[in-house]
């Protein structure tokens, strides 16, 4: 073989070894690392990256933009990525460069902060594998996925998504409307007919709690209605067990209503529901009670949470769907005797009667407020939803628990009514106590 | 929205409607409504801020907003001027003016921004992912809307 030959076949070897790594990287990304937690975004979206600091405050921004910057004479916003995923951030000295990400989404520029930009790495499309719902730190919607590049698991970020919230609600209220066909029946319900060996009485009975009293059989609460209905044919001698009317439905959901239904709550129940609150996180705690109706139990869970977080500026938005319940609530008053002693040193003596002495009603927000509508609320430690998911659709109800479950902090809790359950997936339960059921997310 | 916002609003709409108008006014079930909806022809919109965000749309049709604003000028206007199109406005600012005043009264801020008009045909407004509460009022000249959106500041 001559010389040139020789030559001629080692660069033919060396073109299409490069062309074969060209064909494993698919995209290239930008590495950086967020509260000692490796990620990358798609080099695409990124601009350049850049170290500034000074940036111009904006008052009455969202908290997580830190302000403006003047980027060679185009004004872009500096986000703090940190601080909108709630990851721990170190507030650099007066004056030290920030590490920045100059991002493109669309036709919009704007700067993100991060910890430490580390690195161009290119990757293939099959060895990007999807999120796991233990990457708590950060929404799994918002992950693209998860690369391992040189022993090193990097969290692919969707800029898309996170920047472009308004394109993404759309398409989930789309979806929204075609997984909603129709409100009236429950599926289950009809499932749960064949598979019970066509006991039809519960069948009906399930559809007529739903047609007289809005209550909808659903994973949530069917062991109860089952449980029920065995008490429902000791008591009716096994005949005639339909629900003809609404009354009869009220009868059928008497024991349904967890304990301390509008009215205070005493200080037994108050008791077992102390153990499950989660330790207080930050100086903040924020609570958010569905449902409240006339705000009974909104106001004993106030001086609850006092007492568990004596230290917290604790805030609760408390929303029902009631105007005439709901009006009542902000101003509510007592007589001397229906006042239980816990709660004696709370009230204040008015005109009407007793109130809640304003320190506690400066911590609740009630507002006439449907839940199916958007929810501008920020991350939640607390969701206090009792006896409300039942009454609602099966839809709503898979759309609420979706939405508890993206407000929710990691460490955050849901208290559902007494006899509710949430069996879905990626929750646990977190009571010890039969008595209240609170889950966590798993 | 806060519960404490709801009276205010329907308290001053009812109060200077029949002010202005020297007339019965009643008012309609109030409700909540989140969808884009159609505007009646005529809408006049202002702006709030402060402690809080949100608006509030004063939505009729093209005859009422006519013959409210010929009974609150005392003189027949039979088409959509200037001057008619300046009496809904004032309208819609006396109203969210009182409001705000009453607001204030419990301790709440809120900032106004001046009223702005729309008239046209086959309108409709979107605002994502806002709740809005409809406040309907009858007078003898036909139906006002009155749509309110306010969220904290979160």
């Amino acid at each position: 073989m001559t010389m040139q030959a020789e030559l001629e076949k080692k660069s033919d070897s060396r073109t299409e070894e490069k062309k074969e790594r060209a064909d494993r990287v698919d995209f290239k990304m930008v590495t950086f690392s967020l509260g000692g937690k490796e990620y990358g975004i798609d080099i695409m979206n990124v601009k350049e990256i850049a170290k500034a600091s000074k940036f111009t405050y904006v008052p009455n921004a969202a908290p997580f933009v830190r302000g403006v910057y003047n980027l060679r004479g185009e004004i872009i916003s500096i986000i703090d990525l940190r601080t909108m995923f709630h990851l721990p951030s170190e507030r650099k000295q007066d004056g030290s460069l920030e590490s920045l990400l100059i991002l493109r989404v669309e036709e919009h520029v704007f700067g993100v902060i991060v910890d430490n930009i580390d690195k161009v790495v290119g990757i293939s499309k099959s060895s990007l594998q999807p999120p796991h719902p233990i990457f708590g730190d950060i929404n799994v919607k918002y992950i693209r996925g998860i690369v391992e590049n040189a022993g090193k698991l990097y969290i692919i970020l969707d800029v898309e998504k996170i920047f472009m919230v308004d394109k993404d609600l759309k398409g989930a209220r789309k979806e929204a409307a075609y997984e909603a066909p129709k409100p009236g029946m429950s599926e289950r319900a009809f499932t749960s007919m064949e598979a019970d060996g066509g006991d039809l009485d519960l069948g009906f009975i399930e559809e007529t709690l739903f047609s007289f009293r809005h209550f909808a059989v659903t994973p949530v609460n069917d062991a109860w209605v089952k449980a029920r209905f065995g008490q429902w044919k000791g008591m009716r001698k096994g005949t005639d067990l339909q629900l003809k009317e609404p009354g009869e439905a009220d009868q059928y959901l008497e024991t349904f209503y967890s304990r301390c239904s509008s009215v205070l709550w005493d200080s037994g129940y108050a008791d077992q529901v102390l153990p499950v609150l989660p330790a207080a996180e930050s100086r903040t705690i924020n609570v958010w009670n569905p449902g409240c109706g006339r705000g009974h139990e909104t106001y004993s869970f106030a001086l609850l949470l006092r007492r568990k977080y004596p230290q917290a500026r604790i805030k609760i938005w408390a929303n029902d769907s009631d105007l005439l319940a709901i009006s009542m609530a902000p101003n509510m008053t007592f007589q001397e005797q229906e006042i239980p002693e816990a709660y004696r040193e709370h009230m204040v003596k008015g005109k009407n009667g007793y109130s809640f002495s304003q320190a506690v009603r400066d911590s609740i927000f009630f507002e006439f407020h449907d839940v199916q509508n958007a929810n501008p609320l920020p991350p939640l430690d607390i969701i206090l939803c009792r006896d409300t998911l039942s009454f609602m659709d099966v839809v709503q109800q898979k759309r609420l628990i979706a939405e508890f479950s993206e407000r929710l902090k990691a460490s955050g809790i849901v208290i559902l009514g007494g006899n509710e359950k949430l069996v879905a997936g990626g929750w646990k339960s977190v009571s010890g106590d039969e008595a209240v059921s609170a889950y966590g997310k798993d | 929205m806060r519960v404490e916002y709801i009276n205010p609003f329907v308290e001053a709409s009812f109060n200077v409607l029949r002010e202005v108008l020297q007339s019965d006014v009643k008012r309609g079930e109030l409700y909540l409504k989140s969808t884009s909806m159609p505007v009646m022809g005529v809408a006049a919109i202002v702006g709030l801020a402060g402690d809080v965000e949100g608006r509030v749309l004063f939505d009729m049709d093209k005859p009422t907003a006519l013959k409210v604003a010929s009974a609150m000028n005392g003189e027949e206007l039979p088409t959509m001027d200037d001057l008619v199109k300046a009496t809904i406005t004032e309208l819609a600012n006396m109203i969210t003016a009182q409001a705000v005043t009453k607001l204030h009264e419990l301790g709440f801020r809120f900032d106004l921004t001046p009223p702005a008009i729309f008239t046209g045909d086959n309108m409709e407004v979107t605002d994502q992912d806002v709740e809005a509460l409809i406040v309907p009022m009858e007078v003898p000249q036909g139906r006002i809307e009155i749509n309110v959106a306010i969220r904290e500041r979160s």
